[in-house]
């Protein structure tokens, strides 16, 4: 692979991607569930678990169902029902948290294998028409990103850990 | 859209949600440390995000490297956050230098070609090409706005984009 491959486009995005993926697995590490259902900046209802459930539902959205071209496949975690099931449905038991993080790393497998295999221009589908991967791609990564930033001060308000 | 206009649009959609983050409040406000034990403020933001600005499109891709940085002062990087105290000429300075900051940035961005994006300006650095700055930028600032809906809803209730 040539330099210019590297810092291209592709590479570019790919890269930060992940590391906001990591960064923000790194964020919710070490903690218990009653820890990671704590909604630790209040009057927000933010919590970490509840970020878990919510990444792995827009994971999901934009990779099987825009960029799958199956807009009627049901949202995660019965969100089309309930719009904050995500949010809402973080309670602090071992068996939930446990059932976010499978589910979010099974839509991150998928996500990347998609992407390996696929063009940046490749079109989806979405409720306003067609879109470009790469447009999902960057609007992923500043979506973990903002989030990422929820998460710094959920974080540091439950164990004073910052950094990364 | 092709990739530069797209990443553009994400600037000014991030700086647009800035200033509703930071709009109707008094200077108390912008400078409260809302969420303790963090020392985040509204106001230590701004003038962050003005240096952050400044120092990614005017001192590195205008290369303009002995301009100081700004809001830091004696190398101190703390400063940026620490001297933003409730003061209302402080915050009208912060609000102008970021604003300008951003229209200076905009000027340079507006005669940049969509080809420019490989450019290199630092080879071998993590941050090597005029893209990995523009999305190094992007996500800070995304980021930051994160710190701003906990700030801002913890202040006065206040949520959305």
């Amino acid at each position: 692979m040539s330099d210019e491959t590297l810092h291209g486009e592709e590479a570019v995005l790919r890269d930060y991607l992940g590391h906001f993926r990591r960064t923000f697995e790194q964020k919710c590490a070490d903690l218990d569930a009653e820890q990671l259902a704590r909604r630790s900046v209040p009057p927000s209802t933010l919590s970490l678990l509840g970020l878990v459930r919510h990444l792995a539902a827009v994971e999901y959205s934009w990779w099987r169902r825009v960029m799958g071209h199956d807009l009627a496949l049901p949202k995660m975690w019965g969100k089309d029902v309930h719009r904050d099931a995500d949010f809402d449905g973080a309670v602090a038991d071992d068996e939930v948290v446990a059932e976010a993080w499978a589910a979010w790393r099974a839509e991150v497998a998928y996500a990347e294998e998609f992407q390996a295999t696929h063009p940046m221009d490749h079109l989806g589908q979405h409720d306003d028409g067609p879109i470009e991967m790469r447009e999902v791609v960057v609007h992923l990564i500043e979506e973990y990103a903002r989030h990422c930033g929820h998460a710094d001060l959920l974080r540091e308000c439950i164990d004073g850990r910052t950094g990364s | 859209m092709s990739e530069l206009p797209t990443l553009r649009r994400w600037l000014g959609d991030f700086r647009e949600a800035v200033e509703r983050k930071t709009s109707d409040l008094d200077a108390e406000q912008l400078a409260r440390r809302a969420v303790p034990p963090s020392t985040l403020s509204l106001l230590g933001l701004v003038r962050h995000l003005a240096q952050l600005e400044h120092y990614w499109f005017w001192k590195v891709l205008q290369r303009h490297p002995e301009d100081p940085q700004l809001f830091v002062v004696d190398g101190d990087w703390e400063s940026q956050f620490d001297g933003a105290a409730a003061d209302p000429a402080l915050v009208e300075e912060a609000f102008t230098t970021w604003r300008a900051t951003c229209a200076q940035a905009d000027a340079f961005l507006d005669g940049l070609p969509g080809e420019a994006l490989d450019v290199v300006i630092d080879p071998g650095d993590r941050i090597e090409t005029i893209r990995d700055v523009l999305v190094q930028v992007l996500q800070e600032y995304a980021r930051h706005l994160g710190h701003m809906d906990l700030l801002r809803e913890t202040i006065d209730g206040r949520t959305g984009e």
